[in-house]
């Protein structure tokens, strides 16, 4: 991210209260991930400790310190979807993009494939219990989700078998 | 408006009797009941509890029972504060039940501490049912329970915020950023005097003094020009002699306190005495 | 426009009415979060294209969600002096057809769900649509709808989300007007604390009570905030509260700050739900320029205004003083109590600072308008009021189920919800999310109400209730709530840390059929600890689910383990 946009980022928090967290999210959102530049740059802005900024990125979920694939598959693990048979999509996702989970250190489930096509994310709920199970790619819910589905879904984002 | 000036605004206080098993003791209203207990030589486990910072919470070693109107609550000694007629119990079953539970935790989270086994050990706790952690690339060498005194050291005590949380959850460790050396640790080395467990080390190499456990940080030492022996962090070195007199700073401040000392004391008497040369060896 | 009186309230009161009730046919959309994805959007775009290509003098506009989640997407058509008729699970297929109906003055009675000759806001306002379509079904006559009470999902699904005018039509910010031009804040709080409306976000504390203690509180300086984080999964009420019906909570919030003296709040919201933080900003815009926000509102010198604070995805923010770290930039890390938000130098930055879910303060608004008398007539003694519940998992009807406090489990899952999908027969649920219990079925004439719902292991929680199934295996449900709450403690104090981490090892090792009964005990007695020493309430509540499903399902893990 470069410093005009970023400096356009802070500019908008003008309160103390949420400001941290706003700013890393409108990063986040923006960039895909937070890129180490931009936290070293913020904390100069902003002169707080990058021990500190490091912490809330490593701290809170929505943060990935990672670039993200060009697509990102997120799984809700909400209980509805739990029940609903959340974890067969997982795996049926898993062997589809052709990754195993749980392969992180940092307790964040974030894994992006070798051709930095998809990335495979976790949700813990994302308050869309009655579709269960759902997920979620770039911002478009997928409900009632079965895995016989996820071939056509996927492939709308150029997936390929 | 922080949490400490509030809790302490008040002006002089008020003497306060609590009791602690059924034993009768003196305390400042409003002070920590394991600092009395500490003070009074009770017996009370703890870990993350330190006088000079805000109280914590997180290692619940020290809880203790209090008595209030025939009921008890469990509650950690070190969040507690002394009222008149505060009435608390230490190692009561139902503590010592949990208690013992707690160290076998710890006991399986810092498996190569020693401070952990011994502290278990006095409560009778020598087994873990829990699987062991043993990471080989820990740089605290298993040994860290993450009471945070050393995070709360670097951050509220030093200022210099070098380290932190990394993480959470089970995952947490303590860190600096991206697990690379920091150019924010000036090498003081409070979080080694802190650490309960003694997990956090660094050692001085020639010229330098290197953080092990905080990612190899660096950190250059300053040479004495009068022995040549390196004897604190640069940053410190300077920092350090603010207390003395203008005059005598410059004249000493590249020395070791062991040559500053002997200088002091050299001008002292090279003063009293009208003169006469004179220098250590 | 700014309104600064009465007079300027009913005008824009007047027009906003002129929105719902256009004198020709209005066609809504459901447009929540959960319509848009079973396909809402595409409805309400082949709508408008159809009724621009025939150049119909047709309404087309958005709505929220009435609740019926399993039903989506819904539309509302009302056509003049006709009832509104709500159709179900209408597709972009339908639509030519739906729009050929109208257009006549008729409705598809295939996809017709329901019809409202009348509808109540609750807040001073009875909408009278019509008679007619006697073939549908009345609203109330719909058994999902039938012992539904609603009073803060009142306007849900019937008025436009992005529109301050249509929530003024049905009786919006007349309490606010009523409370500050007309009640000092003592009154205000005495009628809260009569209502006796407790807090939703799970622990029942008296809302009255809490606001008392800070008004009370002697600081030049104070803050409200809302806790917007919905954390619990398996609960999505307060997204549809937001997305539906915004101007409620702000409406809520403006009476609460006149009442403890207040010139600052912020919703905390989570960033997992854009849609709801776009339509707070939308409404809070609009609420701004009304004057509703901002300085001297009503032209009473009192002023006031509300910031949003995203949050970035950690349960344990739902805890007061990790919610007031997250605000200010700090790691969500609880910190011991007292101090307390309200307490001098508890709260944010510092100042004494009032903490309230979203659905309380949306409870606020109709408690000012319609009186406490009226409030605490409803729900059970000492649990007033209505609570809206997420009934879901493997429940027939899914959906927002709004009832009286003290209606019972059976009411909720078998009357309202139709039991089991499938046909499949119903063996619990589970309330409160990862710090509630799973309840069996043969509890189910427990009431949910606060202490009822203690009593038997649970909690009420935010108000999820995941419905399980013969085919559910309620071991793994304990494991998959302590592998939740594993991932979203935050770290600091060892009981939650260590011990949720050694309570997942064990219940993986049981439920790999490696594990023994001494298993089964040191996970009980682990569970016990960590209730017992850990630092805040997530810690504390997390091994409910375990020691619940010990309590009522003691044999499935006796199954799976060696002697």
């Amino acid at each position: 991210m470069d410093e005009p946009t970023l400096d356009a980022i802070i500019a908008r928090y003008d309160d103390p209260a949420g400001r941290l967290l706003g700013i890393l999210g409108e990063i986040q959102d923006e960039e895909g991930y937070i890129p180490r530049e931009s936290l070293a740059m913020l904390a100069e802005k902003l002169d707080v400790r990058l021990s500190q900024l490091y912490s809330l990125t490593t701290f809170y979920s929505y943060f990935s310190l990672t670039p993200v694939g060009d697509h990102v598959i997120t799984v809700c693990m909400g209980t509805a979807c739990h029940v609903k048979g959340a974890p067969g999509i997982l795996e049926a996702l898993e062997g589809m993009l052709g990754i195993k989970s749980d392969t992180s250190e940092d307790g964040k489930f974030s894994i992006t494939t070798d051709d930095k096509k998809f990335t495979l994310e976790i949700a813990r709920c994302f308050g869309a219990c009655s579709m269960a199970p759902v997920l979620r790619i770039d911002g478009n819910l997928y409900g009632y989700a079965t895995r016989e589905d996820l071939p056509a879904i996927l492939a709308e984002y150029g997936w390929e078998p | 408006m922080t949490r400490k000036e509030a809790s302490s605004t008040g002006g002089a206080k008020k003497q306060v009797t609590v009791t602690i098993n059924g034993k009768k003791y003196p305390a400042d209203e409003g002070e920590i009941l394991l600092g009395v207990a500490v003070r009074e030589k009770i017996a009370i486990p703890h870990l993350c509890y330190e006088p000079s910072l805000d109280p914590y919470g997180a290692c619940r070693l020290c809880m203790v029972e209090v008595i209030k109107d025939g009921k008890r609550e469990m509650t950690t000694s070190c969040t507690l504060r002394a009222a008149e007629g505060l009435e608390v119990v230490t190692d009561t079953p139902a503590i010592v039940k949990y208690r013992n539970v707690l160290f076998e935790l710890y006991l399986a989270e810092a498996p190569k501490s020693e401070v952990i086994k011994e502290m278990a050990a006095r409560y009778g706790v020598t087994k873990t049912r829990f699987l062991k952690k043993l990471d080989t690339t820990d740089s605290l060498g298993n040994k860290c329970v993450l009471c945070g005194l050393c995070v709360r050291a670097c951050n509220e005590i030093m200022g210099a915020g070098a380290i932190g949380f990394v993480n959470r959850g089970p995952y947490t460790v303590v860190n600096t950023p991206y697990f690379e050396p920091t150019k924010d640790c000036f090498g003081c080395g409070a979080c080694a005097k802190v650490c309960p467990t003694k997990a956090v080390e660094f050692e001085d190499r020639g010229s330098e003094r290197v953080m092990t456990s905080w990612s190899g940080t660096k950190v250059p030492l300053a040479r004495c020009d009068c022995c040549g022996g390196y004897y604190a962090p640069k940053a410190l070195a300077i920092s350090t002699l603010a207390h003395i007199t203008p005059s005598l700073r410059e004249e000493i401040a590249a020395l070791c306190p062991v040559c500053r000392g002997r200088r002091i004391a050299r001008d002292e008497i090279l003063a009293g005495r009208g003169g006469g040369a004179g220098s250590h060896g | 426009m700014k309104i600064g009186s009465a007079a300027d309230l009913e005008a824009v009161r007047q027009a906003g009415m002129q929105k719902l009730r256009p004198g020709k046919p209005r066609i809504a959309v459901g447009l929540a979060t959960c319509g848009i994805a079973v396909g809402g959007n595409r409805v309400y775009e082949r709508l408008r294209e159809i009724i621009e290509r025939d150049g119909l003098d047709i309404v087309l506009t958005k709505t929220g969600c009435i609740g019926y989640c399993k039903e989506e997407p819904l539309v509302n058509i009302s056509i003049p002096n006709k009832p509104l008729v709500i159709l179900h699970k209408v597709t972009e297929a339908d639509v030519e057809e739906i729009v050929k109906q109208v257009s006549r003055g008729k409705v598809p009675a295939d996809k017709a769900l329901c019809r409202v000759p009348s509808w109540d806001h609750v807040t001073g306002c009875t909408l009278e649509y019509g008679k007619g379509f006697s073939k549908i079904p009345l609203y109330e006559k719909v058994p999902f709808f039938k012992a539904q009470k609603k009073v803060i999902l009142r306007d849900a699904g019937l008025i436009n989300p992005e529109d301050i005018d249509e929530y003024i039509a049905v009786g919006g910010y007349a309490a606010a007007l009523k409370a500050l031009t007309g009640m000092d804040p003592e009154t205000i709080i005495k009628e809260v604390e009569n209502s006796g409306l407790r807090g939703r976000g799970g622990a029942g504390f008296p809302t009255g009570q809490k606001w008392r203690i800070t008004r009370d509180a002697k600081a030049d300086k104070k803050y409200i905030l809302c806790n917007a984080d919905e954390g619990d999964p398996g609960a999505y009420m307060n997204r549809n509260e937001m997305e539906s019906d915004p101007h409620m909570l702000i409406e809520g919030m403006i009476i609460g700050a006149f009442a403890m003296g207040a010139a600052k709040g912020f919703i905390f919201i989570r960033a997992e739900y854009p849609l709801a933080i776009k339509r707070l900003k939308l409404a809070i815009g609009q609420a701004r320029e009304y004057g509703l926000l901002g300085s001297n509102i009503f032209g009473t010198g009192f002023s006031f205004d509300i910031g949003i604070a995203t949050g970035a995805g950690a349960f344990v923010c739902g805890e007061s003083t990790a919610l007031v770290a997250s605000i200010e930039g700090r790691t969500g890390r609880p910190h011991p109590r007292p101090p307390r938000l309200t307490d001098i130098g508890g709260g944010l930055f510092g100042y004494p600072t009032d903490l309230n879910n979203v659905e309380t303060w949306c409870n606020v608004p109709v408690i000012m308008a319609n009186g406490s008398d009226w409030y605490s007539r409803i729900g059970a003694e000492g649990n007033t009021g209505t609570k809206v519940f997420s009934l879901v998992g493997k429940v027939d009807r899914v959906g927002l189920v709004e009832v009286p406090l003290g209606t019972t489990l059976h009411t909720i899952v078998s009357d309202i919800g139709n039991g089991g999908a499938n046909n499949k027969k119903v063996k619990a649920v589970q309330t409160g999310g990862p710090s509630g219990g799973c309840i069996p079925l043969r509890l189910f004439e427990t009431t949910v109400d606060y202490e009822s719902l203690n009593r038997v292991g649970s909690i009420m929680g935010s108000g999820g209730i995941v419905v399980m199934d013969e085919d559910t295996d309620m071991v793994d449900i304990a494991r998959y709530f302590i592998n939740f709450a594993t991932g979203e403690s935050c770290g600091k104090c060892v009981p939650c840390r260590e011990g949720l981490k050694h309570a997942l090892l064990l219940l993986n090792r049981i439920m790999a059929k490696k594990g023994t009964k001494k298993d089964i005990e040191t996970l009980a007695l682990l569970s016990d600890t960590i209730v017992a020493t850990s630092l805040c309430g997530l810690g504390q509540t997390a091994p409910n689910p375990v020691l619940t499903t010990l309590a009522y399902f003691r044999e499935e893990y006796d199954a799976l383990v060696k002697p």
